[in-house]
């Protein structure tokens, strides 16, 4: 596959320019301390040092981008199928698939990672065409970390830090301020054919010899080694734990809302008031910390308890989905839950704190 | 019109299905019968997505036997938005329809094979769709004994079955209730566990099927068990929250397992060892 390097005014240029035949969306600064991924109009500022992770430039940070990018493939709120009153009482039920072009610039390996994993949910069992269709018009354009994005982050720790599969080109910014741009599909190889980008070769030692300035460790690091961290979490059902990290929490959901791969939803239907027996239904973003979460009728809830619900969750990032993908943790430690959880519960203690239960000797007697 | 792509969406979208009759059958219920554009090809113990446009969407389990009729019939309890709207509509309207989703039973399964069935309360519905190909083929199926309990006389689904079922010489019904009420009863006093230890069962060639409320399963395992029944013999048919139909929205895992896509029927091996399994 192809490689090049460029500098910030040619990676502007080419990115401006994709936006007249795409839909291009960049992660841009909301307000003091955060980010989201924003459609790129003709006048809106790119200022490609968020990209570069130059400790003098203020890079862009995924934890502080309170949306995850996946959210364009999979949004909060997404029409599924219109209606309207057929000729015989009936009803006409109109699919509501998006194909529109898209371009999303700017992912961090986490995130990258993340939708990979939605990918391979989306595609087994009887597949998403909502998600698909979007997802098959839809380009990666990934950019490498080479330092880690705050006190929250812990990719490294969950495996995700050097994520490249699924993104079309892949960044790397250079010691010199150019970045390195390297075409991972045939997609990308289109897509970067007539830049005008300089070709590069050995591309391999160039992003190597810039992560080698990474900092080491990158981000936190668990007390124990991933695998051991997944089979506790794993094979803790009872534990204090549990109890010990919801004893503040809210069940607010806000953790599964913004995490990049809590992809759980329920159905909402809307009437047009303007046109008579005309709607639509949506699906929209829910989260397993809401307590009816897991209720049925006759009020029988089957995870009453915040400590069950948050059981649910962290079993499901690092127990229950990685036993039915191939990938390794769903949790790709971007950090996210942590951050923006009003009380500071974070998964990354919770899962910390179930290995150091089950090394402790009384669990062995279990 | 909507571009076209390579992915189908029909797993999501449903078909008209046109109400035939609705017929009150208890306070809360209602029995419902509805056209289909095209046969539903189920299995016992499967369940369709219902849904009125505008109003909302809810499981509701297939209640007729398997066949290749262009109708579906179906009981709904009248408990939220949902389920009240569709108790006020009439013969002749629509509804929305998507489906059959999850395993059902294997009729397979059962032959040659006793079976004791046990249904709390609605659990009669669902498992009116088993009962009815078990009853028509008393050769192929065996000797059928259904516990059928329900909270007061007022509340007994499918009175007319139950008796017509206990007319069959291979079928045995015991009909139960918590309390009478002050009602007119013909049945037993008591919970769907009181008959199990006094059946005349041969044990090792028989298999039990359980659908109720929730808090009913650990007991009834529990009684069965004590009759020597191993967990490979039981199938339960589980409720949970459920969105979607298809493994995908999150609403019904029981631990891992996704009930509406490996249930709602499971043999209780399967789910023994899950702890979200009963509570
Ligand atoms: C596999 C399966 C088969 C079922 N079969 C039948 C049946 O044959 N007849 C019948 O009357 N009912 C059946 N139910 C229950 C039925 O789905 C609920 O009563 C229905 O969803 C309530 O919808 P609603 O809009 O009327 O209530 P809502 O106004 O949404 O809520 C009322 C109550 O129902 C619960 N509830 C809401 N949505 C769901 C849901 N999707 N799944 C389960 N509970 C929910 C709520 O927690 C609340 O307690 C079945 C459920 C499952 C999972
Ligand atoms: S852990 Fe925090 S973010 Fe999650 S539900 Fe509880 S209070 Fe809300
Ligand atoms: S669980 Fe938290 S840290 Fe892990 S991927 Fe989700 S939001 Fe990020
Ligand atoms: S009902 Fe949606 S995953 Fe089972």
């Amino acid at each position: 596959m192809t490689s090049f390097l460029a500098n910030e005014q040619a990676l502007e240029d080419w990115l401006r320019r994709q936006a007249e035949r795409h839909e291009v969306y960049w992660p841009q600064r909301m307000g003091k301390a955060s980010y989201a991924f924003q459609r790129l109009r003709r006048r809106s500022p790119l200022r490609l040092d968020r990209l570069d992770d130059a400790p003098a430039s203020k890079p862009f940070r995924a934890s502080a981008c309170v949306v995850p990018p996946g959210r364009l493939l999979a949004p909060m709120q997404e029409l599924l199928y219109r209606f309207e009153p057929d000729d015989d009482g009936g009803y006409r039920f109109i699919p509501c698939l998006d194909p529109t072009e898209r371009l999303i610039a700017g992912i961090r390996p986490c995130d990258l990672k993340a939708i990979h994993l939605m990918d391979a949910v989306n595609a087994e069992g009887v597949p998403d065409a909502h998600y698909l269709t979007r997802r098959a018009h839809t380009t990666l354009i990934a950019s490498n970390c080479l330092q880690p994005c705050d006190a929250h982050c812990f990719c490294e720790a969950a495996g995700s830090l050097d994520w490249r599969e699924g993104a079309d080109v892949f960044l790397t910014p250079q010691a010199d301020g150019q970045q390195l741009v390297e075409c991972l599909t045939p997609r990308g190889e289109a897509l970067c054919a007539d830049a005008g980008f300089s070709p590069c070769d050995a591309p391999e030692e160039r992003r190597q010899s810039a992560e080698a300035h990474r900092p080491q460790p990158f981000g936190r690091q668990f007390d124990a080694p991933l695998v051991k961290v997944m089979a506790a979490v794993d094979e803790t059902w009872d534990s204090p734990v549990w109890d010990k990290h919801v004893e503040r929490c809210f069940s607010c959901g806000t953790c599964n809302l913004v995490c990049p791969t809590c992809y759980c939803f329920d159905m909402r239907d809307d009437l047009d008031i303007e046109h008579p027996g005309c709607g639509s239904r949506s699906r929209c973003a829910d989260g397993c910390m809401l307590p009816e979460f897991a209720e049925v009728a006759g009020g029988h809830n089957f995870r009453a308890t915040p400590a069950a619900r948050q059981r649910h969750r962290v079993k499901r990032k690092l127990a229950y989905l990685p036993t039915q993908f191939a990938d390794g943790s769903f949790c790709v430690g971007c950090g996210r839950c942590g951050h923006q959880c009003t009380v500071d519960i974070d998964i990354f203690d919770i899962a910390n704190d179930l290995a150091a239960a089950s090394e402790a000797p009384h669990a062995a007697d279990d | 019109m909507q571009p076209m792509t390579e992915f189908d969406p029909a797993p999501l979208i449903p078909r008209n299905a046109r109400i035939l009759d609705s017929r009150r059958v208890t306070a809360k219920e209602r029995h419902f019968r509805l056209a289909l554009e095209a046969p539903l090809g189920h299995r016992p113990g499967q369940f369709v997505m219902l849904s009125l446009p505008g109003v909302g969407e809810a499981p509701i389990s297939i209640s007729c036997g398997p066949g290749d009729e262009r109708e579906v019939e179906l009981v709904i309890r009248a408990c939220g938005s949902l389920t009240h709207a569709l108790h006020q509509r009439q013969a002749g309207d629509v509804v929305g329809l998507r489906g059959p989703f999850g395993n059902g039973f294997d009729l397979q399964d059962f032959e040659q094979r006793d079976t004791v069935i046990v249904a709390g309360g609605l659990g009669l519905a669902p498992l009116r769709s088993l009962i009815e190909p078990l009853a028509a083929r008393p050769r192929r199926y065996g000797h059928v004994t259904l516990i059928s309990g329900c909270r007061t006389p007022a509340d007994e689904l499918y009175r007319d079955k139950l008796r017509a079922w206990a007319q069959l010489p291979h079928v045995d019904v015991i009909r139960l209730v918590n309390d009478t009420a002050h009602q007119p009863w013909d049945g037993e006093v008591g919970l769907v566990t009181a008959p199990i230890p006094r059946l005349d069962l041969e044990i090792p060639n028989t298999l039990a099927v359980l659908c109720g409320p929730p808090v009913m399963y650990k007991f009834v395992i529990m009684a069965l068990a004590a009759r020597g029944m191993q967990n490979e013999q039981i199938y339960v048919d589980l409720e949970r929250r459920m969105r979607c139909g298809i493994g995908k929205c999150g609403h019904c895992q029981i631990n891992q397992v996704y009930c509406c896509r490996s249930g709602p029927v499971f043999r209780f091996d399967e789910v023994a060892t899950l702890p979200e399994a009963l509570t």
